[in-house]
């Protein structure tokens, strides 16, 4: 049998031949070389890369920029009618309504951006994980129950009851996120029972099963291993639909309370009185911050799942 | 390890929240046997017979339907997993998949390793010794212990599943086609394997396949299964010699002969059909409806498994009408109307 014959199985390591003699690699080893060879993954995983600098950075920058993300510049932030002024020397993206400095609240929107989207997404993919993984080993009785539980979830109108949720709690940044999480995971849920349902009637597991190992043994050691691949994809693909939702739910006015910026609400504030027709900016580059960041969390996502799967390399190898 | 009644059938499910049994896979219907301490018990039979369910039915990987397994005088057939667990220490299984039955995503050391840390045996460096030895054992190079499945060939993925089998020192190994996924070079190095550890560590193998010519090498019993039921039960060349049962003696004229002369010269039995549904098995013999020599009898009395014409009572067959020595069956022409021909 040879070695093009043996790699046809998913997640097989292709032993690669140098001038050295045979190097085994293991499958991650071979998704990180597949993945470094990948251009617009690098462009991606740098633009995101600049953005937790940013983010993280956000006090020091916008110390050195001059102005604090609700500061209002009273003297050149707007003009003689109170309307926000564009990009200039003195504000680089120009100001909002108030005479606010877009650029630093941008910045400071990053923060918010980043830590509600990726933090719901790895509560909604921790909870989807667990779900799914019960679901689809423990059984038909637990996996009716946590199906139709996932259906439930699934069915919610979960603006209405996002909206209903916030009037009655009160708006916070860990409620955003719990919302977020509660309508993500029955997603991932779904996509985890199944691939367990796959797995659960492979013979490895069987051969656990004879060995004696129980079944939380085998779901963690045999089967979860083989759920990170279509997982790590789905945490990278799920980031920037929590970072849009995050935007919704403060464009709404039920995610981040202002005068803390976000923006979703800086994108509510541009809109409100139709100020965005006279000061493009104030819309145009928040926007584009979404834009660009859910962009290349997809990208990403996608080509970590051209890595991992190395079936899909050789359909379009050369 | 014996067997007494074991019956295993899947029920059939309909419906989408209210579920309705709308019928039974008698996979295994009424299974007796006895294995002999360190003896290899061949199981032949074709796709479909119930070969695999009886075996998993013996690792208690199936829970039974009906009927008990005792294994060293312990009735084993319905403790719960954590009073089976001791018994799994000397109940192993070796799998027909050389690549379905290693987790692609660990690494060989860990997967010949879980037996170990399973049962709580050895970790730690004491584990990774004992690995390395079982690894030299079946002749892996030990040095390959942080290897995945992937970088090995399907004949050393055998020997991988041959060594995680062995880790804990069974008495049982059930073998489930262990080597019919391999080449026929292959094949004879992993049987060989086998023997030798059969012979070095007593080991007791129940060994399935559905290549005759396997199962004669290996085996000092036969038992062939015709739809979940034994029908003859012999040791080797007495089976071999003078087969009983038509359905076993048409398995035996079908074998492939290495002589062409021979080959050339012989005439195969042809049963006409196919292999009748085991949700619907046929009444009385089961291999009546393509049986050259079924008689109105056939269609409704089940034989009974029993030592035939002048046999010793080693050699039992579930026919009413055995196949004599020398008698030829190319001829035979069946008392009642039979499905169609092949």
């Amino acid at each position: 049998m040879s070695v093009s014959e043996l790699s046809d199985q998913p997640a097989t390591t292709p032993t690669q031949a140098t001038s050295g003699g045979v190097v085994g690699r293991s499958p991650w080893q071979l998704a990180w070389i597949r993945l470094r060879r990948d251009r617009v993954a690098l462009v991606c995983a740098a633009f995101i890369g600049l953005l937790v600098l940013i983010a993280v950075l956000a006090d020091p920058l916008s110390h050195w920029i001059g102005w604090s993300p609700i500061q209002q510049d009273r003297d050149t932030g707007t003009d003689i009618n109170g309307l926000p002024v564009g990009p200039g020397h003195v504000h680089l993206l120009g100001t909002d309504q108030l005479g606010r400095d877009i650029l630093v609240r941008l910045i400071y929107g990053t923060r918010v951006s980043l830590v509600v989207g990726v933090s719901a997404a790895v509560a909604a993919v921790l909870i989807g994980v667990i779900v799914g993984l019960c679901a689809g080993f423990l059984g038909p009785v637990v996996d009716s129950i946590l199906a139709r539980l996932m259906d439930v979830v699934l069915a919610f109108p979960f603006l209405l009851f996002a909206i209903a949720l916030v009037t009655v709690v009160g708006p916070s940044e860990l409620l955003e996120i719990g919302v977020i999480a509660f309508f993500s995971w029955a997603a991932v849920g779904r996509i985890v029972r199944g691939q367990t349902l796959a797995i659960r009637e492979r013979e490895y597991v069987e051969a656990a099963r004879s060995l004696g190992a129980g079944n939380l043994r085998i779901m963690v050691i045999d089967v979860l291993p083989n759920l990170i691949a279509p997982v790590l994809v789905y945490v990278t693909l799920l980031i920037p639909v929590s970072i849009v939702f995050e935007a919704t739910l403060s464009f709404l006015g039920v995610g981040i309370i202002p005068p803390t910026p976000s923006w979703g609400n800086m994108l509510d504030d541009a809109q409100q009185g139709g100020l965005y027709q006279v000061a493009w900016w104030f819309l145009a580059f928040p926007a584009a911050a979404l834009v660009l960041t859910t962009l290349a969390f997809n990208l990403l996502g996608d080509s970590i799942r051209d890595a991992l799967d190395p079936r899909t390399e050789r359909l379009f190898a050369k | 390890m014996s067997l007494a009644g074991v019956v295993k059938h899947f029920p059939i499910r309909r419906g989408v929240i209210v579920k309705s049994v709308i019928g039974q896979v008698q996979a295994v219907d009424g299974v007796t046997l006895d294995i002999r301490h360190g003896e290899t018990l061949g199981l032949v039979g074709e796709t479909g017979c119930g070969k695999s369910t009886l075996a998993r039915c013996m690792s208690r990987l199936h829970p039974l339907t009906a009927g008990r397994i005792t294994f060293d005088g312990h009735d084993i057939s319905r403790l719960p997993p954590r009073q089976m667990r001791p018994f799994r220490r000397d109940i192993q299984m070796i799998f027909q998949d050389p690549y379905g039955s290693l987790n692609p995503r660990r690494r060989v050391g860990s997967i010949i390793g879980d037996p170990f840390a399973i049962h709580g045996v050895a970790d730690g460096l004491e584990r990774r010794r004992r690995v390395q030895e079982l690894m030299e054992l079946v002749g892996l190079n030990p040095e390959h212990y942080n290897r995945f499945p992937s970088d090995f060939s399907g004949g050393q993925r055998q020997r991988i599943g041959v060594a995680r089998a062995l880790a804990l020192r069974p008495k049982l190994i059930i073998c489930d086609e262990p080597v019919s996924a391999l080449d026929v070079s292959i094949q004879a190095q992993i049987i060989n394997l086998l023997e030798s550890l059969q012979s070095e560590f007593k080991l007791t193998y129940v060994f399935i396949a559905h290549d005759l010519s396997v199962v004669q090498h290996v085996s000092d019993r036969v038992a062939v299964m015709y739809l979940g039921k034994i029908v003859e039960l012999a040791d080797r060349d007495s089976l071999y010699g003078s087969p009983r049962h038509p359905y076993t003696a048409a398995l035996l004229s079908a074998a492939s002969v290495a002589d062409p002369d021979r080959a050339a010269a012989r005439r195969r039995i042809v049963l006409g059909g196919d292999v009748p549904s085991p949700i619907d098995p046929p009444p009385g013999c089961r291999f009546h409806p393509r049986c050259p020599k079924a008689q109105q009898l056939c269609t409704h009395s089940e034989p009974p498994l029993a030592a035939v014409l002048d046999d010793p009572p080693g050699h039992r067959t579930a026919c009413h009408f055995p196949v004599g020595d020398g008698e030829s069956l190319i001829d035979a022409v069946p008392g009642i109307e039979q499905t169609e021909e092949a």
